[in-house]
């Protein structure tokens, strides 16, 4: 998989139902802020898990609940519906006091800002958690931070005030201190936001070599070329993870509009003995392939159409593009030796997408006339879709 | 029109209001500790010297040997008097209860409704008392065990009882005017009756009188004037041949407790000042805190177009608004606690309360401090925090991010086995170095107060010990008249327990002025030669030796009234009417103005001139059991009694030792009371310091407790973190304070002794002082420390990191 590369961002797959070996599982999660302005829910319903040994990102715009989500998880703030497990813990059940506790064992965070103790040492910064999660004895405990220092690229530095060091120095030695009691997960919330580019490379640099060790890690970031590098990618949107179908399919469109799709595609199932509709291109379709293959057939006045067309998993058509690709009425006849499953929104409701901003159809359009349009692989974890 | 200006102090006052609560309980704990002493400056003494004079008080009172109306009259045409009263007084006892008898001074008046002198004020029952009644005055009335209507029973000259009805209780605020200073503790149960009941109570002469009361014309105060009136009174009593054994002087405005008055308020300046400072030192270091807070607007502001007066404007009118805040609440109460600590002291001091009323000084005062206080104290941090560029201001870069470690915390870095979340508590501590100096300086010097008191207050002991060093017998006995020492020597022995007996001759006498006028009264003692029953303590010259003829031993008020007096010179006394040339051999030191001039002769010398050779009227007798308790004093007092009794030898007078120095160290507890009261005062100003620099350091590090929380910290790590730098702090002041206390200690010690005593002090100390301010600072910690450290576990961290 190369996930690693710099690529866009892989959205797939994030199942609607959590195998058992997740090691993080968020089940409709929703969470509402009261404050003098009224109510505002940051989150609506999520559901989503993450596996062991992933690097995961979490995009979205300012506001989208991405921080709030890592919040759910980090238990710095509590859902106000559904549940959250952290390996055998449900960590929205436990108090304060032993969430502290819980977490300093079992995750380590890094901050935007780094959050150093001002007053102490990197070295002591580092050792910290150590003392306050008494997993090492006295005697680890120094060792321990030194080594994890000189992993973070410190070493000679142990010494100094956080304030005599760079940025991307205190970053760094943020990340050894969440690494202190060796927790299976990290979480990182915006670890690059206020760094340079160069150092941010760095500390990406860290975090593959972290995985590469076994970690689990959470990282979120408004950065996509970041996000492209990391297994996978969640994509947030007013509090609610966008289809990754809908975000893989057609990442030219705005979030709002990808959710909207998220909201309204229907799924359908294609069986193989069925009679196979037929695609009338004076109609007002979308279909987006979720599972299996698909086989279109059928009479296209464009001269540069194909006669057969294979649509995988990730592929989609709409009618716009039978109809940009020959005039007059065409249709298609969709065929499968396997069933195949949809995306489909149709009639009114995708002419209403259509027209809530010119930027839909442009980005259809935009998408259609790439005609080496890849069809791309799911992922070994992929089922029947997404959480809607 | 909205103005966004003012629109701004008004959120910030309001927003954050657990921080404007401690702004202002700084300024107002301050206000109210100097609102309460202001107070009690000016009213306490003012409604003492007018309540006092309202009495109408005897600015020239003669006692002396059994004088008629006649004389009364003619006194009154001496020129410069207003008015003369004749009375008389005489000491008796008084059934308590079954089989004790409690020394009572009765004043008996030809007629106590006309009396205009010495008024007193009816304060239960009727007055004047009638044939067979009595009124006796509230200050010892409890120590009677009556009640009005009761029967009391007085003794009489014959040794048979009397009973009188007590019809009234009244307050009589002239209570020892005419003995020395410390008469009013010293003074027994007062009882007033008219001239047919000392009749009843078979008083010899019962229509002539021993004491004359005097009022003059004129100018009280003036002391020349006095004096020229007073010996003119004198020359005229003697014409008329009464023999004068005293003569007192005191002008309409010298309350008897004067002295102490003046010692309490020597208090109360000594730490009113100190208050003022500390209560300084919190303002400035609240107010600092506050504008650290507010750094990121002022660079806003900035931003915006302010200039730096503009946005001084701002927070200096926020200033005034937590100054009018803290003087709405602090006036009220202070003007409260005053009056009620005077409620106290004027019974403590017998004086005059005319109750509660508006002090416009104070008003002004408190107004004053409340409206200047703040905008002097927040001047400097403001300035300074004006002064940073937007971009610093902006940005946070704050000052509290150190660079390099200090010489304190790399010392705590050798500390290797502390546990760091101990050592992120030890260096905040010290991270803000400028606001633990303040801090620490208002907690030491509150508890350095604290301290002190205790200290002060063994001082104080200190001086009735030197005064029972004078009368060191176990009993001391006063006979009806004089009997032959050998005799009652024989008598007393009889009694078991009884070790020694001292016959001691005891006169009145007078220092006649070089000019021939008189000069102070004083009591003159002679013990017989060699005696032990007097330690004295010599602070010139030398003691009375055997042998010694007309030599004399003067008190230190001797000195200090007559400065040019010096050892060897020769003085001249008036004994018994008779003007004789004395040696000062030596100066003593007793208890300044508490004891009044004393003097000490030979029992030998003495006794010849005033005509009682080998016969005394006063005893001091010894148990051969060292150390007796009062009871058991008092138990040796009742036989000896009885064995005199036997003999038909009448007791006027038996005290104990140990109720000697009771009584004496009566007056002090007022003292010690009022020390104690503003020790309190100081400690509460030092402990909101500790209490509000503990919740300014946890509201400033609310982000790092976040991160703490997002490392692992569970409650209790928090909550010890944060007690732990709250005792720190506490302890370090503790340390500091018990240093402090020592020249402090010394400070108020002599303060208070030259007031009361007119010398310096032996400095005492006493580790209850420091045990207690130990073991307060340790509550105060806590306590300071419990709230801010319960809101900091209270915190949830993503209010405190803020994230997104």
């Amino acid at each position: 998989m190369s996930s690693m590369e710099n690529n866009g961002p892989n959205y797939l797959p994030s199942p609607q139902r959590c195998t058992g070996d997740a090691l993080i599982e968020m089940a409709q999660i929703t969470k509402t802020f009261k404050n003098a302005a009224g109510e505002f829910t940051a989150l609506k319903g999520m559901t989503a898990c993450f596996y062991p040994g992933e690097f995961v990102s979490v995009v979205g715009k300012s506001g989208s609940g991405k921080s709030t989500l890592v919040n759910m998880i980090t238990g710095i703030d509590h859902p106000t519906s559904g549940s959250v497990r952290v390996g055998d813990t449900y960590v929205h059940t436990l108090s304060e006091s032993d969430m502290s506790v819980w977490r300093g064992a079992n995750l380590g965070i890094v901050f935007q800002f780094f959050q150093l103790l001002p007053t102490l040492s990197l070295l002591e910064n580092v050792m910290l958690p150590m003392y306050l999660g008494g997993g090492f004895t006295p005697t680890q405990r120094e060792g321990r931070a030194l080594s994890l220092l000189k992993l973070v690229g410190l070493e000679g530095l142990e010494n100094k005030l956080p304030a005599a060091v760079s940025g991307g120095q205190q970053q760094c030695a943020a990340i050894a201190r969440a690494l202190a009691n060796d927790p299976p997960i990290l979480i990182a919330d915006e670890p690059t936001g206020n760094l340079d580019p160069r150092t941010a490379e760095d500390v990406f640099d860290l975090f593959a070599a972290l995985i590469d060790q076994g970690k689990t890690i959470l990282m979120v970031t408004h950065d996509i070329s970041l996000a492209g590098r990391t297994t996978r990618t969640l994509l947030l949107s007013d509090g609610e993870l966008i289809n990754p179908w809908v975000a893989s399919a057609l990442p030219d469109l705005g979030h709002s509009q990808m959710l909207w799709l998220t909201h309204h595609l229907e799924p359908r199932v294609i069986q193989p003995s069925a009679e196979p509709p037929v695609l009338d291109a004076s109609g007002d379709w979308l279909i987006l392939v979720t599972a299996g293959r698909l086989e279109l057939s059928g009479h296209s006045g464009h001269p540069d159409a194909q006669a057969r067309r294979r649509l995988g998993p990730g592929s989609f058509l709409s009618s716009l593009s039978l109809q940009k690709e020959g005039g007059g009425r065409s249709s298609l006849n969709l065929e499968a030796d396997e069933p195949v499953e949809l995306l489909v929104v149709e009639g009114p409701e995708f002419q209403r997408w259509l027209s809530q901003n010119p930027a839909n159809r442009l980005a259809l359009e935009g998408a259609e006339w790439r005609p080496d349009q890849a069809v791309l692989e799911a992922a070994s974890h992929s089922s029947s879709g997404w959480n809607s | 029109m909205r103005r966004p200006r003012f629109q701004k102090v008004i959120s910030d006052l309001w927003s954050n209001r657990m921080r404007s609560l401690l702004v202002v309980a700084s300024i107002a704990v301050g206000l109210f500790a100097l609102g309460v002493m202001t107070t009690i400056y000016f009213v306490a003494l003012g409604d003492m010297q007018r309540g006092y004079a309202a009495a109408n008080p005897s600015n020239i009172t003669i006692q002396s040997s059994l004088f008629d109306q006649d004389l009364v009259k003619g006194i009154e045409e001496v020129p410069g008097v207003r008015r003369a009263e004749g009375a008389r007084l005489f000491s008796t006892r008084l059934e308590a209860s079954r089989g004790e008898w409690i020394a009572i001074s009765i004043h008996a008046m030809q007629d106590p409704g006309q009396m205009q002198i010495n008024q007193v004020q009816l304060e239960q029952g009727v007055w004047p008392p009638g044939d067979k009644e009595i009124v006796i005055d509230r200050y010892k009335m409890p120590q009677t065990n009556a009640r009005l209507g009761d029967m009391v029973t007085i003794e009489i000259p014959s040794g048979k009882t009397r009973q009188l009805k007590l019809v009234g209780v009244v307050h009589d605020e002239t209570i020892g005017a005419f003995r020395n200073a410390g008469g009013f503790f010293n003074a027994p149960v007062q009882g007033y009756i008219n001239q047919e009941t000392l009749k009843w109570l078979d008083q010899p002469s019962p229509d002539r009188f021993d004491t004359l009361f005097v009022t003059v014309e004129g100018d009280s105060k003036d002391t020349a004037h006095l004096e020229s009136v007073a010996t003119s009174v004198r020359d005229k009593v003697e014409k008329n041949n009464a023999q004068i054994t005293s003569a007192m002087l005191r002008s309409s405005d010298e309350h008897p407790n004067l002295y102490l008055a003046r010692a309490v308020l020597v208090v109360l300046v000594m730490i009113g000042v100190l208050v003022v400072f500390l209560s300084g030192f919190l303002i400035t270091n609240t107010l600092q805190a506050l504008l650290k807070q507010q750094v990121q607007q002022i660079g806003i502001l900035k931003s915006v177009g302010a200039r730096q007066i503009q946005i001084v404007s701002i927070y200096m009118l926020l200033s005034l608004l937590y100054g009018l805040l803290a003087l709405a609440i602090a006036l009220p109460l202070s003007l409260q606690v005053a009056f009620l600590i005077i409620d106290f002291l004027t019974v403590q001091l017998n004086t005059t309360f005319y109750g509660f009323r508006l002090v416009p000084q104070v008003i002004l005062l408190e107004a004053a401090i409340a409206i200047l206080m703040p905008q002097i104290a927040a001047l400097v941090p403001l300035w300074q925090g004006t002064h940073i560029s937007v971009q610093e201001a902006l940005s946070g870069i704050h000052q509290d991010r150190p660079r390099k470690r200090g010489w304190l915390d790399r010392l705590i870095g050798k500390l290797r086995n502390l546990s760091l979340p101990l050592v992120v508590s030890l260096r905040n501590t010290f991270r803000r170095k400028g606001r633990l100096a303040l801090t620490l300086v208002t907690l030491t010097l509150g508890g350095a107060v604290f301290i002190a008191t205790f200290n002060v207050r063994v001082s104080l002991m200190d001086y009735i010990d030197r005064i029972i060093q004078y009368f060191l017998a176990d009993v001391n006995v006063t006979l009806e008249q004089p009997y032959r020492i050998d005799e009652i020597d024989r008598l007393i022995k009889d009694v078991p327990g009884v070790k020694m007996v001292e016959g001691w001759a005891i006169a009145r006498t007078e220092l006649v002025l070089p000019d021939g006028s008189v000069g102070e009264s004083a009591s003159l003692l002679a013990p017989p030669a060699g005696s032990t029953l007097v330690k004295p303590i010599i602070v010139e010259g030398r003691w009375i030796e055997p042998g010694d003829q007309n030599a004399i031993a003067l008190n230190e008020l001797f000195r200090e009234r007559y400065p040019n007096l010096r050892v060897g010179d020769t003085i001249r006394l008036r004994v018994n009417g008779d003007d004789k040339n004395w040696v000062v051999v030596g100066f003593y030191q007793m208890a300044g103005k508490v004891s009044g001039f004393s003097a000490y002769t030979s029992y030998e010398y003495l006794s010849t001139l005033i005509h009682q050779s080998g016969r005394a009227a006063s005893f001091r007798v010894v148990s051969s059991q060292p150390g007796l308790n009062r009871s058991q004093q008092e138990e040796l007092g009742r036989a000896i009694e009885a064995r005199l009794a036997q003999s038909g030898i009448k007791v006027v007078d038996l005290t104990t030792g140990q109720s000697l120095s009771q009584t004496a160290s009566n007056g002090f507890n007022v003292l010690t009371a009022f020390l104690l009261f503003m020790a309190l005062l100081t400690a509460s100003v030092g402990s909101i310091g500790l209490a509000g620099t503990m919740s300014l350091n946890v509201m400033e590090r609310t982000r790092e407790i976040g991160v703490l929380r997002a490392i692992g910290a569970s409650n209790r790590t928090l909550m010890r973190m944060v007690l732990a730098e709250g005792m720190l702090i506490g302890m370090l002041s503790w340390f500091l304070a018990s240093l402090a206390a020592f020249p402090i200690s010394i400070l108020m010690a002599n303060g208070l002794s030259r007031s009361l005593f007119g010398g310096p002090s032996n400095f005492g100390f006493t580790p209850v002082g420091f045990a207690i301010w130990m073991a307060a600072v340790v509550v105060l910690s806590v306590l300071a420390s419990v709230m801010p450290a319960r809101n900091a576990t209270r915190l949830t961290i993503r209010e405190v990191l803020a994230y997104e």
